[in-house]
């Protein structure tokens, strides 16, 4: 099993870099709104979340989502897959070969925003496996959604279009706080907010919820976390049977 | 009937259909068929006779709606690990990724691969070491189709299935993968493999199966198939009245007779005899023993009943 996906994501990361377009989308993208960093106002948490959540979030919608995406339709359209499937690998080692050069790079592009954000003078991570289980949670969930978008994309141009409602959809939550107060607990719902929930408690320690500016303690930032990956882990579920439901693995007629 | 161990692959009164209700159309309506270890059995069939339809069951691609597949004595689903390991498939169309180069797509295939042959020694295999730092989107159809054949060659399969192998290769490349072909039979291996030459059938194969509209109507040696089949001699109509034949059927059809016969050498000696005798000329005269090509037509256009006792596939369950 692994030897079959290291090997093949191995032949996916060439892939990658010998296709200048996806370096800027893998790399260069999720980098970019680190540079929001130091246009916050000041160095605390409520000032530095939103902009590390989008940090994290250009990283899973790009190596991960949107990578995965026109690969998965590149590929079902050149018959690679077809052939793949002929194969010893599995369904699910081809699909886990092709997202894991993209959620590697999540982790990544995370150890460089807490390296940028410390030099600039944020507090580094209170509690990283929350931060840890939280981005492995939306790895998983948005190269689900990059599958079930596949199934109803045409071809790789395509994807600039298919791709826009899930991108919508992730980017949404992190608007909240211009949105009035009574929409806050459905907005909190959607994942770009659980995502910036889970970075205010489990990264700079303050309390969940768009408004919120009280501190939590490293005790208490389980606790506090839990409805926000509790969500990330719902969409997660929805993502999986979404994809479950429509994928298919043959060029679409 | 011979235990299903003694067959690497073994398939028995298959149908696949696709779609259903009024849509449903039965692509492979009835098929038997067995490949032993050492053997070649080729599937020939015009284009939408069914054959990838049935191959397709047969790697494990898809489920059949009835009837039974064993390769190597497994089930090609629910023993998917084993007979992966154990066979190579090559698909009649695929792809490889255009950006990495021939050595790259063989080591990431070999990546796949429980036991993998040397990259360098697959590059051997289909001559393609000269070609091995060349991208593949920069290949020709033909060197793509040996990349692809190498790349089913890379876990040493006991049981290959081929479907139109060929195709695409100039005469010298093709030539050169039946002696591959060849010499992965005398290892033992055992091949199933479908084209739509008929060269490549009557080179290659032990036995072959002709299939038309999903069935096969005719099976077994290319001696069995000619054998049961009339020769054909045809004439421009002499003056004289032509003397009564050892023929099956003579058609004085325009200004041409037709003769079929079961013994060409003594139907033609009669003819030829009593024309020597009467100093009758017979213009235009040709004369042909039963070829695969004859027949593969006749089969095409529906002339060959599939009942054919000696060659009828129920007759080789049998046996």
């Amino acid at each position: 099993m692994t030897t079959r996906v290291l090997g093949l994501a191995r032949s996916n990361v060439l892939l990658m870099r010998r296709n200048l377009l996806t370096v800027v989308y893998a790399v260069v993208v999720p980098l970019l709104p680190l540079a929001l960093l130091t246009t916050a106002p000041d160095r605390t948490g409520v000032a530095g979340a939103v902009f590390v959540t989008l940090v994290l979030l250009m990283a899973l919608l790009f190596p991960v989502y949107y990578n995965l995406l026109s690969m998965f339709v590149t590929r079902r359209d050149e018959l690679v897959l077809k052939r793949l499937r002929s194969g010893e690998a599995t369904d699910a080692e081809i699909i886990v070969s092709m997202a894991l050069p993209g959620a590697t790079l999540v982790f990544v592009v995370a150890g460089i925003a807490v390296v940028v954000a410390g030099v600039l003078g944020f507090p580094l991570p209170t509690n990283p496996i929350l931060l840890v289980i939280g981005l492995l949670l939306t790895c998983v969930t948005f190269a689900a959604l990059a599958l079930w978008t596949a199934a109803w994309t045409k071809n790789a141009e395509a994807a600039q279009l298919t791709s826009a409602p899930v991108l919508m959809l992730a980017t949404f939550g992190v608007t909240r706080a211009a949105f009035p107060e009574g929409a806050q607990q459905w907005l909190d719902l959607l994942p770009g907010a659980a995502l910036e929930d889970l970075v205010r408690v489990a990264w700079f320690g303050v309390e969940p919820g768009a408004l919120g500016t009280d501190a939590v303690t490293w005790a208490a930032t389980w606790s506090e976390a839990l409805p926000a990956l509790g969500y990330l882990l719902g969409w997660t579920i929805i993502g999986a049977l979404l994809a479950r439901r429509a994928m298919t693995w043959e060029p679409r007629g | 009937m011979q235990s299903d161990m003694d067959a690497a692959i073994d398939v028995h009164d298959l149908h696949r259909v696709y779609g259903s209700g009024n849509s449903a159309f039965e692509a492979v309506r009835g098929v038997s068929l067995r490949v032993e270890p050492g053997s070649i059995h080729s599937l020939l069939g015009v284009n939408g006779a069914g054959k990838t339809s049935l191959l397709e069951v047969i790697e494990g691609l898809a489920r059949p709606s009835a009837g039974s597949v064993r390769v190597l004595g497994l089930d090609p689903i629910s023993d998917r690990p084993e007979v992966r390991r154990r066979a190579g498939v090559l698909l009649q169309r695929s792809g490889f990724s255009g950006d990495l180069t021939v050595r790259e797509t063989l080591a990431m295939w070999a990546a796949t691969v429980t036991d993998p042959r040397p990259v360098d020694e697959s590059l051997d295999l289909l001559d393609l070491s000269g070609r091995a730092r060349v991208r593949m989107r920069a290949l020709s159809g033909g060197e793509q189709r040996r990349v692809d054949l190498a790349c089913t060659l890379t876990g040493r399969p006991e049981v290959l299935m081929l479907d139109e192998p060929t195709t695409g290769l100039d005469p010298e490349s093709r030539h050169r993968v039946w002696e591959l072909i060849r010499s992965l039979r005398e290892d033992g291996v055992a091949i199933l493999v479908t084209t739509h030459y008929l060269e490549e059938a009557e080179a290659l194969a032990d036995r072959i199966s002709i299939m038309r509209a999903g069935r096969i109507v005719l099976s077994g040696t290319h001696e069995e198939i000619v054998a049961g089949q009339p020769c054909l001699i045809s004439f421009r109509t002499p003056d004289r009245e032509v003397p009564p034949l050892a023929a099956t059927k003579v058609d004085r059809a325009g200004s041409r007779t037709i003769v079929e016969a079961d013994d060409l050498q003594q139907t033609l000696t009669t003819l030829l005899a009593w024309a020597h005798q009467y100093g009758v000329r017979l213009d235009d005269l040709t004369a042909r023993a039963a070829s695969l090509e004859s027949i593969f037509l006749d089969v095409a256009e529906d002339r060959v009943a599939p009942t054919d006792p000696i060659t009828h596939p129920a007759t080789e369950m049998a046996r």
